[in-house]
């Protein structure tokens, strides 16, 4: 993973909020329950925006290191992509 | 009962029509005939109440869903409730038109069953000539588009050797996901079990072959394996546990906590043409009677596997043992495991009942 990948979600793989249950990761027969920040993550991997931007913006957003940011994003890539939830 | 848990899935059985004739088919002996199926008012009704207990995703499922002219509207409606909509289907009948119409209406995803990769063979099983092609073609279609795919083979006896081919074919279609579903013997396949058994040899190279494939494809290609129960020393968690998880609703429109629960004697079903679905899901006696733990008997009872296969299946309990309320005979700890194990190793037939209406 570089700066520039624009991380994207897998086809059929989709953030999904409901009353119940607030706010989730769907794909086909799978059900992925994320935290707080891998959630704002997430909603951020459009297939337009490049890693460099989504971590400089979530680190203003949570007053955090970048670097902290974009080791949260690496580690979080690297887990969904192995399970298939993101594109390579 | 306390904690009501939250339905994840419904499992909405449109039709029992179907063009093929698999003789492993889930749906019961007795199929719902045509007049008897809920209309698409109802269907709505239904789909938006699932919304509102929780349900996430909407399995559109039969029978073939394709044979109801408004599956579209009914994609539509689910996608409007906000669900997820997972179109399970033989993909025969799947054309240009009809996909591109169940795309528009907001179809999130496709699993498409496959009966092997020879076509003569795999027609052969499914009972119609030119299966293999159409499922093929559409399954392309699919990719094409940018919608998710997943192929489900159905594994048996009689294909058992085409699994490595099988896995090359999903790869090569570009699915993401990839269901290697070991027979499950219900409904059709209990008539037909002797034909359809793999050997003990047959199923631990297959689950060899899904453990190397799946470490292949690791982030290219999700491999589920679904066990046969005839093999295993401990049961699985029916459709997540008895009332945990999911909603069927037949094509009469019964809820049921399971596909084959119809089977089960003494049942009272509530029908979501007279009661809302919280209603059935919450107070129903159908989905109370085998609902967390009270219910079971040593050595469930007890066990501390008791919340994760939460006693196992109770249809295969049935049509193994004659009780219902049996340990599952999957289980190593069931005095009657050894039951399992000698249906498992019976000797084999060759010859098919194949599924049609009117049994």
């Amino acid at each position: 993973m570089t700066d520039d990948t624009r991380p994207k979600l897998a086809p059929g793989v989709k953030l999904h909020t409901n009353a119940k249950r607030g706010t989730v990761l769907l794909a086909p027969e799978r059900i992925l329950e994320l935290d707080e920040l891998a959630l704002s993550i997430v909603a951020q991997f459009d297939g337009k925006k490049r890693i460099s931007e989504i971590a400089a913006a979530l680190a203003k957003e949570y007053d955090e290191n970048a670097d902290v940011v974009r080791a949260d994003i690496d580690s979080l890539l690297k887990d969904l992509a192995a399970k298939g939830y993101i594109k390579s | 009962m306390t904690d009501l848990p939250v339905p994840i899935g419904l499992l909405a059985e449109l039709t029992h029509r179907c063009p093929l004739g698999c003789p492993y088919c889930s749906n019961p002996i007795e199929l719902t005939r045509t007049n008897a199926e809920l209309d698409t008012k109802t269907w709505i009704n239904v789909l938006n109440e699932a919304a509102s207990l929780g349900i996430m995703h909407v399995h559109l499922s039969g029978g073939e869903p394709l044979v109801r002219p408004d599956l579209a509207e009914l994609t539509n409606a689910a996608h409007l409730a906000g669900l997820y909509t997972n179109l399970i289907t033989s993909a025969v009948g799947l054309t240009v038109q009809r996909f591109s119409e169940l795309r528009a209406a907001g179809l999130d995803h496709v699993q498409i069953s496959i009966q092997g990769v020879d076509p003569a063979r795999a027609d052969s099983v499914a009972h119609f000539k030119g299966g293999t092609r159409a499922k093929l073609d559409a399954a392309k279609r699919i990719v094409e588009a940018g919608m998710a795919l997943t192929i489900n083979a159905v594994m048996h006896r009689n294909n058992m050797d085409e699994l490595p081919a099988i896995i090359g074919l999903a790869e090569n279609l570009g699915a993401g996901r990839l269901e290697v579903a070991h027979v499950q013997y219900h409904g059709w396949a209990i008539p037909n079990r002797a034909a359809l058994m793999p050997t003990r040899e047959q199923f631990l190279e297959a689950e060899q072959i899904v453990i190397e494939a799946r470490a292949r494809f690791e982030g290219t290609l999700v491999i589920d394996h679904v066990m046969p129960d005839y093999f295993a020393e401990r049961p699985k968690a029916c459709m997540g546990g008895w009332g945990r998880q999911v909603i069927v609703v037949t094509p009469d429109g019964r809820a049921l906590p399971c596909h084959a629960a119809a089977t089960l004697p003494g049942m009272i079903f509530d029908n979501v043409r007279k009661k809302p679905l919280a209603d059935i899901w919450g107070h129903s006696e159908a989905f109370n009677r085998f609902r967390g733990t009270q219910w079971m008997p040593k050595p469930c009872n007890g066990c501390e596997r008791a919340e994760i296969d939460w006693g196992g299946c109770r249809c295969q309990a049935l049509s193994i043992l004659g009780d219902a309320t049996a340990t599952d005979p999957a289980c190593a700890l069931s005095p009657n495991h050894a039951r399992m194990k000698e249906l498992a190793s019976a000797s084999a037939t060759n010859t098919y009942r194949f599924r049609r209406i009117g049994g």
